[in-house]
């Protein structure tokens, strides 16, 4: 059988292997036996909050998962952020669910408190968050502002030495598991996006309020829900960033997401061609394992292409970050590329699986319908290709940040 | 305490392919830590960390078992040895012994054993009972507990194929593990980074003070076949009344109720 993760050697190393290992042996033991059994829960309409998923958290926490490319003085395991791709790839591997921990968490909250904060709010909260000791989720999206993020509502008052924080935010991943909270909200709604401003606030603080959202067509092993901020009393100390840097960071913070989303995709594709190249030859049809037939190998072809293109894209996205150098060109690339291709790969799968597929008996139906929301959220498919365009046509170009995510540092990552 | 625990590498059991020429097709194995060892290990960090002692993981085999001993050192051990040699290719069981036993010798200052009671590639059972012979100790075979170590002595129990057997024994002492002894832990992330690029020492027959005349006979696989392919399910078909009544008929006619 082929490792599809060996030869990548001009971009991983040993410690990345041995990472990869671990992470898988952790999901294949401690998730992939009752995934189904979650997922299953998760479709019905009074399915609760996951609670499933908090002692899994707390397991990923514990083994340093959750921490991995944050430095060892914050908390984290130190590896670079090449390390983080291989994480979520493992993890999604088996399922979404765990990776979408990864991203929110780990992607768009915990690396924002790493680039945007101050020493003090670093040690407040990204430390805890590194060790898994507190959960971390990122509120941008609003009942009617998704991809349109100007249009959102909430809105922050400075009174004294608080603001005071109005709004909802909706379709917020870990929203009832976690304690922390990264959230946008304007604080001069007449300056459209430099009137946005950014707050960790903490699920403690009154006035905060979450209902997990039923009925979701994936993620169901999962907690997705509502955020109601009412007149929660959030202290300056936990602005993130200047007041008017809120958007910048909420996209700086969208970087580092869909790197985790494009790398879950890729190891969702695995998941898919691994099932398709098993199911390929115990399956008979006229005499011969399906995957004699052209039109199977085909499907195989493609998902092999799509994996592998996928996964450079990933590693050059990574590698990008560990140099210092602005990605968000290449991390869209690869976060468009990787999604489409992996509701593709299940697609196909399903199809390799024939009414088997069709049940949920056999895992590929699952990735169906998890690799959907991937073509959505940290930024739809559509906003993703306009975004290449874009910076083709020079309509987008890089300016300077007051933060930037720093650069990996072996020697300070070590500290 | 010092404890030395052996560690083999072997295939992961279903990802082993026979080719036609009957060798094991090396490119499709994936290599894993004999399942017994992992039991091992644990057993000698988890009483290492009672008494601030030491373990030192050692390995006879290719030099790509340094991935099962890195893993062991990322589990927490202290030290690591490597036992490679083209001598070796073709050992068996009982020369293997040999070879660890003149290491662990050559540590010195070594409490006590652990290893696997088999491994899963050769199932032989024959390394744990040889070592002891060959390093003059007591053995403990088939350990599923281990109450008490002290520096003099052990008290473990021992899972005999229709007895349970509660023992002690003096120091030093080697001790087989089965399955469930304990909960082997995961690699820690921050030891996979500092071991990642630890070299490993690597000790050849001559530095064990041993050469090729003292192994004894070496062992040449003749045949190798797969195993026979599992002859397909039957599906039972009709209400659930009905589909019991023939699955227990089944069960009656096979012999297995
Ligand atoms: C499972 C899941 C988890 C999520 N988790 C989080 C989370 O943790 N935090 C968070 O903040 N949000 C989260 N989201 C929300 C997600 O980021 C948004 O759904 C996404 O940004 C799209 O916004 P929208 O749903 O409002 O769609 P809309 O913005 O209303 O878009 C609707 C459609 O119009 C298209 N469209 C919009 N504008 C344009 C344009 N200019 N040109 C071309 N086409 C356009 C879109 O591509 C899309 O097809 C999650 C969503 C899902 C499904």
């Amino acid at each position: 059988m082929i490792d599809w993760t060996a030869n990548y050697g001009f971009f991983l190393n040993e410690e990345h292997a041995m990472l990869r290992k671990t992470v898988r042996d952790f999901a294949e033991k401690e998730v992939a036996p009752y995934i189904q059994e979650w997922d299953r829960k998760g479709a019905s309409h009074d399915a609760g909050m996951a609670e499933h998923m908090i002692p899994v958290i707390k397991r990923m926490g514990e083994l340093g998962f959750l921490g991995v490319c944050i430095p060892q003085k914050y908390g984290g395991a130190g590896f670079d952020y090449l390390g983080l791709a291989v994480v979520c790839e493992e993890l999604e591997r088996v399922d979404t669910t765990l990776r979408v921990i990864l991203s929110v968490h780990t992607g768009l909250n915990s690396l924002a408190v790493f680039q945007w904060g101050n020493e003090e709010q670093k040690q407040k909260y990204l430390v805890p968050q590194a060790k898994g000791e507190k959960i971390a989720a990122y509120c941008l999206t609003e009942p009617n502002a998704g991809t349109d993020v100007a249009g959102m509502q909430s809105t922050a008052v400075l009174e004294g030495d608080h603001y005071v924080l109005n709004g909802e935010k909706t379709w917020i991943s870990l929203s009832d598991l976690a304690d922390h909270f990264l959230v946008v909200a304007y604080t001069d709604k007449g300056k459209k996006q430099r009137g946005m401003t950014a707050f960790i606030v903490e699920r403690s603080f009154e006035g905060v309020e979450t209902t997990p959202i039923h009925g979701k067509l994936g993620v169901r092993a999962g907690n997705t829900g509502s955020v109601v901020f009412k007149n929660v009393r959030v202290p300056v100390a936990n602005r993130l960033g200047d007041e008017g840097e809120g958007f910048k960071i909420a996209m700086t913070a969208l970087d580092n997401g869909r790197y985790t989303v494009a790398s879950g995709a890729t190891g969702l594709i695995q998941a898919a061609l691994e099932a398709s190249l098993k199911y390929s030859k115990e399956r008979e049809t006229f005499g011969v394992p399906i995957g004699n037939h052209q039109l199977v190998k085909r499907m195989l072809s493609h998902m092999i292409l799509n994996l592998e293109t996928s996964r450079m894209l990933c590693y050059r996205a990574g590698w990008l970050k560990n140099q210092g150098i602005r990605n968000t060109r290449e991390t869209t690339l690869a976060k468009w590329h990787a999604t489409v291709e992996s509701f593709n790969a299940a697609n196909d799968a399903i199809q390799i699986h024939g009414a088997y597929g069709f049940s949920d008996e056999y895992p590929v139906e699952r990735y169906l319908r998890n690799s959907r929301g991937a073509v959505i959220y940290e930024g739809t498919r559509e906003l993703q290709e306009l975004l290449q365009a874009d910076f083709a046509l020079e309509e987008r170009s890089y300016k300077a940040l007051r933060c930037e995510l720093p650069a990996y540092d072996e020697a300070a990552w070590n500290e | 305490m010092h404890a030395v625990v052996c560690v083999k590498q072997v295939p992961e059991q279903n990802s082993v392919k026979i080719t036609p020429d009957k060798k094991v097709d090396a490119s499709g194995i994936n290599p894993i830590i004999n399942l017994f060892d992992e039991y091992a290990i644990e057993e000698a960090l988890q009483w290492a960390e009672k008494s601030n002692g030491q373990v030192t993981v050692i390995s006879l085999g290719s030099d790509d078992a340094t991935d099962s001993l890195k893993k062991a050192l990322a589990m927490g051990a202290n030290e690591a040895v490597l036992i490679s040699d083209a001598a070796l290719a073709d050992v068996g069981a009982q020369g293997a012994a040999k070879v660890v036993a003149a290491a662990i010798k050559k540590l010195g200052n070594v409490d006590i054993v652990f290893c696997g009671k088999q491994s899963t590639d050769d199932e032989t059972g024959q390394f744990g009972p040889a070592l002891a012979r060959f390093l003059g100790w007591p053995q403990l075979t088939y350990v599923f507990k281990v109450h008490e170590l002290t520096a003099s002595s052990i008290v473990v129990d021992r899972a005999l194929e229709d007895t349970l057997e509660t023992v002690e024994s003096s120091l030093p002492v080697v001790v087989t593990a089965v399955k469930d002894l304990n909960e082997p832990r995961y690699p820690s992330l921050l030891k996979i980074r500092k071991v990642s690029k630890q070299p490993i020492p690597t000790w050849g027959l001559s530095d064990v003070g041993l050469s090729v005349g003292d192994l004894g006979g070496t062992i040449k696989i003749s045949d190798r076949v797969p195993p026979p392919p599992r002859p397909s399910g039957e599906m039972i078909s009709g209400d659930v009344q009905t589909q019991v009544k023939a699955l227990v008929q089944k069960l009656v006619e096979s012999q297995v109720l």
